[in-house]
Parts: C-alpha cells; sequence; structure tokens
C-alpha cells in the first residue's frame, strides 16, 4: 500500500489530501503532520469581528479526517527530510517513512525589528491563536494601531472597525499597499480611510514600541508618538523552509517545482506558499503566497501523488480586500513596468481601472469601486476571466484604450466564456466539498 | 442535466427575467439584485442575458475556503448561507464575472437555477431563455461579436 505523507495542515495539504482520495484508484495510507488543527486563514478575519463562531474556521474536524482515513500527527512539527531515505523526522524525535511526500509548510508572520515588537500588547495576525490574542485584547473604543499597510493588515482592518476600535494604520512605505496597487488606487483607498475616520501614516519607520502604564508608546523616526491600546505587527510573512536543511531539495526563494508540483527530488511535491512555480502569465518560476495558488497547486500535487498524470498551466496573481465597502483587486501583472496601461479614474464614487497589456493580450489589471455596484463585481470576475484566458482583444484594444471601464461588452463579444468552458484543473469536472469519498 | 440555454436573437430587452430572479433571490423587485443579466447591443437596439454556465471547474466551488459552495440536486453550483463568511473570493476566482455579493446580508450568491424551477425562464415571454438537458455553452458570445463588430467597425 502507498504510503501518502503530507507535511502541514493549510490550505495546501487539505486539498492535496481530499484530491488524492477523489482520484486515487487503490487504497493508499496517508499521513498528515500539522502543528495546528487545520483551520482556514482566509477566514481568521470573520472570527475576528465575532460574525462565525472559532468552530466555523475549521476545515477538517477530526471526524471528518477519520472518514478519509487519514493518520494525524497534529501539534506536531516537521523537524527534518531525509529524501535518501524517504523519512521525515518530527519535532519530538518521531520518524515517518513515506512513499511520496507533499511540503506544504506555509508562512509565518514576521515582525519588524525594532525593540519592543516582542513586548506585551503586541501581536501579529496570522494563526489562530494569534487571533484569539488580538480579540481577547481588542474592546470598544480601544485604540488600535496597525504597523505595516498590506494585503494582511486590510483583510483585519474592517473587523477592527466592526469591534468598536479607532484605527490608526502606519506604513513605513510612502504609500497604503505597495504590493497590491498602483499609487492612483492607493491614494484613492486612502482618502476612503480617512472619510471613514481611519487615520493613515505613510512614510513612518517605527524606531521602538514601550509600555507606558500598560499602554502602547509607538516612537518615529520623525513625527509624534502614539499612544494606543493595541499593536498589530503586519509586516510580513516569511515562508517556512527552515527545516528543510539538507534534505537535498532545489531551494531558490522557494521549492522549485515543475509543472506537475514536483519537487527536484522525483518523490517529494512542494505546494503553497513554500512552492516557486510557474506564473500563469509571465510564464517565469514565483512565489504566489495566496488561498487559489495553494488551493490548486495543492489539488495539481494530490492528484500526482495518486497516481494521475496532472500538469498545471501556472498561478494567477490575484487580491482583493474590502476596505470599508470599498473593493479592491488586482490580477496578474498588475505591476509590470514593461507592459501598456490604460487607466480611468472616477475620483467621486471612488471607481478606478487600469488594464495592462502585452500586445492584443490583457496580462493585469486593477479594479476599485463600491461594493454595491454590481458592475464592479461582475467587472472584476469578468478582467480575471479576460487575464486568465489570455484571449485575444485585438477587436477591442481601440475602444477600451478610450473606455476603459467598459469591460463587459468586450469579455462577451470576444467569446471569453467558450476559451474558458472547456478549462478544469484536473481534466474533469470539480466535485463539491464534502462529497469526497473514502478510499475504496 | 438541464440548464439555462439563452437565444438572444429571441431577447427582446424587456428585463422580466431579471425582476422574476431578483424576486426568487432576494425577495425584492430589485434588477440590481439578479443574478441573470441583460446587457445591450448596437445602441440599445438588440439585448442579450448573461448568467452563470454551472462551468464544470466551478471555479468559485473550489476556491472557496470553508466549503460554502456546493452542488444542489438540480446540479447547480450554489452558495451555504450558513457557511458563506462574506470573504469575496469566489468574486475573484469565477472567470465569468456571474458572482455576486449581497452589502446587506455580506454573503455571495449566484444562480442556483431556482432549485430546478428557474424563474427567468418561467418569466421570459419569448423563449430566450428555455431550461433544457443540453450541454452548457457560451450562449450570446457569436450575437455579440457579430453586432459588437459592426458597431467597432462603425466608428
Amino acid at each position: 500500500m502507498t504510503r501518502h505523507l503530507v507535511i502541514g495542515g493549510g490550505t495546501a495539504g487539505m486539498n492535496a489530501l481530499r484530491t488524492i482520495r477523489e482520484e486515487e484508484g487503490e487504497r493508499s495510507e496517508i499521513t498528515l503532520v500539522s502543528a495546528e488543527r487545520p483551520y482556514s486563514r482566509m477566514v481568521l478575519p470573520y472570527y475576528l469581528d465575532r460574525s462565525i463562531a472559532e468552530s466555523h474556521v475549521f476545515t477538517a474536524t477530526a471526524a471528518v479526517l477519520a472518514e478519509w482515513n487519514v493518520k494525524t500527527q497534529l501539534g506536531r512539527r516537521a523537524a527534518a527530510l531525509d529524501t535518501r531515505a524517504g523519512v521525515c523526522t518530527l519535532d519530538d524525535g518521531t520518524k515517518l517513512a513515506y512513499d511520496d511526500c507533499l511540503v506544504a509548510t506555509g508562512s509565518s508572520a514576521v515582525r519588524a525589528p525594532v525593540p519592543g515588537a516582542d513586548g506585551r500588547g503586541v501581536h501579529s495576525f496570522w494563526t489562530l491563536d494569534e487571533a484569539r490574542g488580538v480579540l481577547a485584547h481588542i474592546a470598544p473604543g480601544s485604540h488600535v494601531v496597525l504597523i505595516g499597510a498590506g494585503f494582511i493588515a486590510f483583510t483585519i482592518l474592517n473587523s477592527i472597525l466592526a469591534l468598536g476600535a479607532r484605527l490608526t494604520i502606519v506604513e513605513i512605505a510612502p504609500r497604503i499597499l505597495p504590493r497590491m496597487i498602483d499609487p492612483t488606487g492607493a491614494e484613492l483607498v486612502e482618502g476612503w480611510l480617512r472619510r471613514h475616520g481611519v487615520a493613515v501614516r505613510t512614510g513612518a519607520a517605527v524606531t521602538r514600541i514601550e509600555d507606558r502604564g500598560g499602554r502602547r508608546r509607538l516612537r518615529f523616526k520623525g513625527g509624534r508618538d502614539i499612544l494606543c491600546d493595541v499593536v498589530i505587527m503586519a509586516t510580513g510573512i516569511k515562508t517556512n523552509l527552515e527545516w528543510l536543511a539538507g534534505s537535498g531539495l532545489r531551494v531558490n526563494r522557494g521549492i522549485v517545482v515543475d509543472e506537475r508540483l514536483r519537487s527536484s527530488v522525483a518523490n517529494v511535491y512542494a505546494a503553497g506558499d513554500v512552492a516557486e512555480g510557474r506564473d500563469l502569465v509571465t510564464g517565469e518560476p514565483a512565489i504566489h503566497a495566496i488561498e487559489p495558488t495553494a488551493q490548486e497547486h495543492g489539488r495539481v500535487a494530490g492528484a500526482n501523488m495518486a497516481g494521475r498524470d496532472a500538469t498545471y498551466r501556472g498561478s494567477l496573481s490575484m487580491n482583493i480586500v474590502e476596505v470599508c465597502h470599498l473593493d479592491v483587486a488586482s490580477f496578474g501583472a498588475w505591476d509590470d513596468p514593461g507592459a501598456e496601461a490604460f487607466t480611468a479614474v472616477r475620483r467621486e464614487r471612488p471607481a478606478y481601472r487600469k488594464l495592462l497589456w502585452r500586445g492584443d493580450r490583457l496580462t493585469g489589471a486593477l479594479i476599485l469601486g463600491r461594493s454595491s455596484d454590481v458592475w464592479t463585481t461582475n467587472d472584476i470576475g469578468m478582467l480575471k476571466g479576460l487575464v486568465q484566458s489570455g484571449n485575444s482583444l485585438a477587436a477591442w484594444k481601440e475602444h477600451l484604450r478610450g473606455n476603459p471601464f467598459d469591460v463587459k461588452p468586450a469579455f462577451i463579444a470576444s467569446r471569453t466564456t467558450a476559451t474558458l468552458l472547456p478549462l478544469t484543473l484536473l481534466g474533469r469536472a470539480s466535485k463539491a466539498p464534502g462529497t469526497t469519498p473514502v478510499a475504496v | 442535466m438541464r440548464v439555462l440555454k439563452l437565444t438572444p436573437d429571441k431577447c427582446t430587452g424587456c428585463l422580466r427575467c431579471e425582476l422574476a430572479c431578483a424576486y426568487m433571490q432576494t425577495g425584492e423587485f430589485q434588477p440590481a439584485k439578479s443574478v441573470i443579466r441583460v446587457s445591450p447591443f448596437e445602441g440599445h437596439t438588440s439585448y442579450a442575458p448573461y448568467t452563470c454556465t454551472q462551468c464544470a471547474e466551478g471555479w468559485c466551488m473550489t476556491a472557496c475556503p470553508v466549503g460554502a459552495i456546493t452542488i444542489t440536486a438540480a446540479g447547480a453550483k450554489d452558495v451555504l448561507d450558513d457557511k458563506c463568511v462574506g470573504c469575496k473570493l469566489c468574486t475573484i476566482a469565477c472567470p465569468y464575472g456571474t458572482m455576486f455579493y449581497d452589502p446587506d446580508t455580506r454573503k455571495a450568491f449566484k444562480c442556483n437555477l431556482c432549485g430546478g424551477a428557474p424563474a427567468c425562464a418561467d418569466a421570459c415571454p419569448t423563449a430566450a431563455i428555455t431550461y433544457e438537458e443540453v450541454a452548457t455553452a457560451d450562449w450570446i458570445g457569436d450575437f455579440a461579436h457579430e453586432r459588437a463588430a459592426r458597431v467597432l467597425a462603425a466608428r
């Protein structure tokens, strides 16, 4: 009986595990190693604003894992991988032999290296434990400071406001969301935030976080101190790769994988944040530390581990955040300096579109608009479809140059739906969640 | 499975489908809440309805981090309200622009074929929308392409 080892119980690992059970022809043995009980990081902001119970965040209960016939090593971390012997050693010394294995150990939050960053009242928001910690410390009227104005910070912005806290965002870069939108989009979002009572301080370098009578005092390189109750550091993430030292896996910025999600060692796969795979738009190796990439990587790796020959076209970089009922989304190579860009902005709504071109094809897009504007939501999906399909928009390019908001007729009339309909990730219709068969 | 077959040449742009859909989905006669949308072509002289094709991949369903999108008995991908947290990942994963978000309920919603009795098809007076046992398709691409080509060429 084939022994599969899945290391990491996040999105990539869980998708792989489920896909192995969906695809395998004969019963295999699966072992899951996960430092935490499997849960979805994506939904932690909704746990933070108390719109869902903690139980809602878990992606596979013990009962489901038992039904899938998965052996578990929960609360244990992988400590070393001997790819020659085919053995993974855990942090308690347990040795697990495998026939093939998936490395899906994800990322961890990193804090800016300033004195006091590890002190009391300073939090990260990445794991469920950290979410519990933040939730326990925010009360109506609390003053919360978010250090770092990136995607992660913005996913919890609404939640902090929903808890009745006062919010200040501090960013070292000259503008907010530096890796998700361009300066025009950032300016619109920043104005929107101020209209909604959020203080924003950009170009601000925190030099020290001090305890002052149970509250936090932030000192800056220039600029006034900020006194607050809770500090959340959203200053970046790093991939969890240290434990693979000596494994012999080829690592660049992440574990280098081929179109089957296979590493440089034939029976070791990698998926999600730790994997450096193909970017759908550029064709170049890339790390996309986002939920959809983890899902797709996990499913393709799982299918291959189950004996299928599944190839992957590559992952599409994409993000969406809602900022006080303003949707902000980006797709593909939206920051490509070599691309031709068409933009249109309506400051009063606000609304913004940026279309990026390589020849007649859309290779990236930025979109910003109110959540209540139905056409914004429709355009968000259609822009994704245009970038994903790589459809030629030759007939529409000149029209879109003058009318970047007119995405819908271009999408429909360029028969994008016909291009997209035959595409499936695994060469078959997807199964609904909860219908995964127990292995034969 | 039966799907919504769209025959744009028969569409008069009366928007009854949008009203019927919005009423069925949300209880409001409010086109903005319809998940079937009628688009005008050629300066509002021709029209075509557009909605979810119930695609094989189900990009919305596989993207959902909490398994809140499932397949109904009618074969439609549908959002389970009690599981959806409103994270909008489905709205960027669906490449057809047929996922919707209700700011009032903070949930995603989409065409669910009304449990096997689609209100839009019932409401359509010209059979531009029918509910049939056929393979799903790009029903309006050719229609739109032809009409758009005339308009773009005339510019």
